[in-house]
C-alpha cells in the first residue's frame, strides 16, 4: 500500500496533540514568567519574580516538600497493596483470571470523584465502618475520619492501585516458569526463591508502576480537595486556589511548573538509581 | 502451613474487597428507602433517583456531561482510528515512540494539562466556552481510544491486506470490507473508554468550565459541599451505571474474553 497517504492519516491526531497539548504547555511556561497584575489574570512584561517567591517563601516550599513526601508514601503503600494482588492474579488462568481482571480494572471505569465519595459514605460518623467497630467493641465512640489525612491517603491508594497491579501482573506472567523450577530443584526455599528470583524479575513491571503512581499522586487534586477539607495545603490545591481563587495566573503557572519539575527530578533520580537493577534483569 | 494459607487467602480477599468497597457503597446508599445516607440501606427504593431528576442543577449537569461525552467519543473515535492506521506503516521502533506520543495526555498529570489548556484557550478566545471544555475532554480521552484501536489493528494479519489488494480491491474497499470489520472490537472498546473517561472527568472540567455550565461531576462536588444526602449517591450511581452499560456493550459486541 502507498506509504505516504497512509501516514497522512496520522496528521489530525498529531495536530490535535501538538496544538492542544504541546502549545498549552509552552503557554504555561511563558505564563509563569509574566508579571502579575491585581484585578487582571496577568500583566504586561516578563519577570522571574514568581520563581524567586516560590523558592524562598516557606509556605510554598513546605507545600512542595509535603506533596512529594506524600506522593512517596502513597506510592510505597500502593506497591504493598498491589503486589499480593498482582501475584494472585498472575497465577490465575481462564475465567478466573478474567474475573480477577474485572475486579482490578472496574475501579478504573468509575470516576475518581465517585470513588472518593464512596469512601465518604463508608467512613461517615454513622457509617458502616464506625458502626462495625462500635459493635465489635474496638472503639467506644465513633471516629471522625472525614477530612483527615489518613482518609486522603487511603482514597489515593485506592485510586492508583490498578495502575500498579496491571504492569506488575504483566511482569510476573512473563517470568519463565523454568527459572522457578530450576530454583526449587536446586533446593532453594520458596521464600528465598521469591526474594532472590521472582521479586527482581518482576521489577520491570514495578518500575513503570512506581513512576506513574508517583507522578500522578504528586499532582492529584480531586481527592485532597474533597476528602481533606481545607486543613493541609498540598501543592495541587494551592495551584488551583491561586488560579481560580485569586486569579493570579503567572504565580499559579510558576507553582505548577515547579511541581512538575520537582516530580520529574525525583523520577529521573529514581530511574538512575534503579538503572543497574533493570540492566541485570534484562541480561 | 495451613494457617499461613488461610492468612494469605484472607489477605487476598481483603485486598480485592478494598478495591470494590467504594463502588458498592455508592450504589447501595443510592437505593435506600430511608431519609439518610446509611449503610446498609434501610429498605430499597428508587425515590432518591426520582429526587435526582427533580434537581435542575444536577440534571443540567447530566445533560451537558452526556453531550460532551458523545461528541468526545465521535471525534476521538475517528481521529484515533486514522492515527492507528497511520502507525501501521511505521517501523516497529517508530511505532513505539508514536504510541508514547499519542498517550502523553495519560502519562502526564491531568491538572497540568488542564492548566496549560486554561491559559491557551483563553489566548485563542475559547476561554470559558463549551467548545473549549469539549477540546479538553477530547485531548484527555484520546489516549484510551488510540490504545484500544491500535491494539486491535496489530492483531490483524497483514497478509489479509495484501490478499485483498491483489484480488483487485481498492485501498478504500480493503479498509471498508477487511480492516474495519476486523478492527471493530478495538473501536467499540475505544469508544466506550472515551465516553466513560469524558463523563467522569473532573479536574479539566473544573478549570475549563464554561460560564454557567456545570458537568455532572462538578455539580455533584458542589452538591456534596452543602448536602450529604442519598440524592448525591443517586447522582454518583449514574456513573457506575454508565460503566455497567459500557461493559455490557463490550460484552455484547466484542465478548469480554476477547476484550481483555
Amino acid at each position: 500500500m502507498q506509504r505516504l497517504p497512509r501516514l497522512a492519516l496520522g496528521l489530525p491526531a498529531v495536530l490535535l496533540l501538538l496544538v492542544f497539548l504541546v502549545l498549552p504547555y509552552a503557554e504555561m511556561i511563558t505564563m509563569s514568567f509574566r508579571a502579575s497584575q491585581p484585578g487582571a489574570m496577568y500583566g504586561l512584561g516578563f519577570t522571574a519574580d514568581h520563581y524567586r517567591k516560590v523558592m524562598t517563601e516557606g509556605l510554598y516550599l513546605d507545600a512542595l516538600a509535603r506533596s512529594l513526601l506524600n506522593a512517596a508514601f502513597i506510592t510505597t503503600a500502593c506497591l504493598i497493596v498491589s503486589y499480593p494482588i498482582a501475584w494472585h492474579m498472575s497465577r490465575a488462568r481462564g475465567r478466573k483470571a478474567l474475573l480477577l481482571y474485572a475486579c482490578v480494572a472496574s475501579p478504573l471505569m468509575i470516576g475518581v470523584l465517585i470513588r472518593n465519595f464512596g469512601w465518604m459514605i463508608v467512613v461517615n460518623v454513622d457509617g458502616p465502618f464506625n458502626r462495625a467497630l462500635l459493635a465489635m467493641g474496638v472503639i467506644d465512640k465513633p471516629m471522625r475520619l472525614l477530612f483527615t489525612q489518613g482518609l486522603v491517603a487511603l482514597a489515593l491508594v485506592h485510586v492508583f492501585t490498578p495502575f500498579m497491579v496491571l504492569p506488575i501482573n504483566n511482569a510476573l506472567r512473563n517470568i519463565n516458569p523454568a527459572v522457578l523450577e530450576a530454583s526449587e530443584s536446586l533446593g532453594v526455599s520458596r521464600f528465598a526463591t521469591f526474594w532472590k528470583v521472582i521479586f527482581p524479575l518482576s521489577f520491570p513491571g514495578m518500575q513503570p508502576g512506581l513512576i506513574l503512581v508517583f507522578v500522578l499522586a504528586t499532582a492529584a487534586y480531586v481527592t485532597p480537595a474533597l476528602l481533606g477539607g481545607q486543613m493541609v495545603s498540598l501543592m495541587p490545591t494551592l495551584v488551583v486556589q491561586t488560579l481560580i481563587g485569586t486569579f493570579d495566573w503567572p504565580l499559579g503557572a510558576a507553582l505548577a511548573v515547579m511541581m512538575a519539575t520537582a516530580a520529574m527530578v525525583v523520577v529521573i533520580l529514581f530511574s538512575l538509581a534503579t538503572h543497574r537493577l533493570m540492566e541485570r534483569v534484562r541480561a | 502451613m495451613t494457617v499461613s494459607r488461610v492468612a494469605g487467602s484472607t489477605l487476598i480477599v481483603l485486598l480485592y474487597g478494598f478495591l470494590l468497597i467504594p463502588l458498592v457503597a455508592v450504589v447501595a446508599a443510592s437505593l435506600t428507602a430511608g431519609d439518610f445516607m446509611r449503610l446498609p440501606p434501610e429498605g430499597l427504593s428508587l425515590r432518591w433517583f426520582a429526587r435526582f431528576f427533580q434537581r435542575g442543577d444536577l440534571v443540567e449537569g447530566l445533560l451537558l456531561s452526556l453531550q460532551i461525552a458523545l461528541v468526545t467519543t465521535l471525534v476521538t473515535g475517528v481521529v484515533a482510528l486514522m492515527a492507528a492506521l497511520a502507525s501501521q506503516s511505521l517501523s516497529r521502533r517508530l511505532a513505539v515512540w508514536f504510541q508514547i506520543g499519542m498517550t502523553l495526555p495519560l502519562l502526564i498529570p491531568e491538572l497540568l494539562t488542564a492548566i496549560g489548556l486554561l491559559f491557551f484557550l483563553y489566548k485563542i478566545g475559547l476561554g470559558k466556552t463549551v467548545l473549549g471544555l469539549q477540546i479538553g475532554h477530547i485531548v484527555m480521552a484520546f489516549p484510551y481510544c488510540y490504545v484500544s484501536i491500535a491494539a486491535a489493528l496489530r492483531q490483524i494479519d497483514p497478509a489479509l491486506d495484501d490478499a485483498s489488494g491483489s484480488l483487485g480491491a481498492s485501498g478504500w474497499q480493503t479498509f471498508r470490507r477487511v480492516t474495519l470489520p476486523l478492527a471493530m472490537p478495538g473501536l467499540v472498546m475505544g469508544a466506550v473508554f472515551a465516553f466513560i473517561t469524558s463523563f467522569d472527568l473532573y479536574t479539566v472540567s473544573l478549570l475549563l468550565k464554561p460560564i454557567g455550565g456545570n458537568t455532572l461531576p462538578l455539580a455533584l462536588f458542589d452538591f456534596l459541599t452543602y448536602e450529604f444526602s442519598p440524592t448525591a449517591a443517586a447522582a454518583a450511581t449514574m456513573s457506575v451505571l454508565l460503566a455497567f452499560v459500557g461493559v455490557a456493550v463490550i460484552q455484547k459486541l466484542v465478548g469480554l474474553q476477547r476484550a481483555f
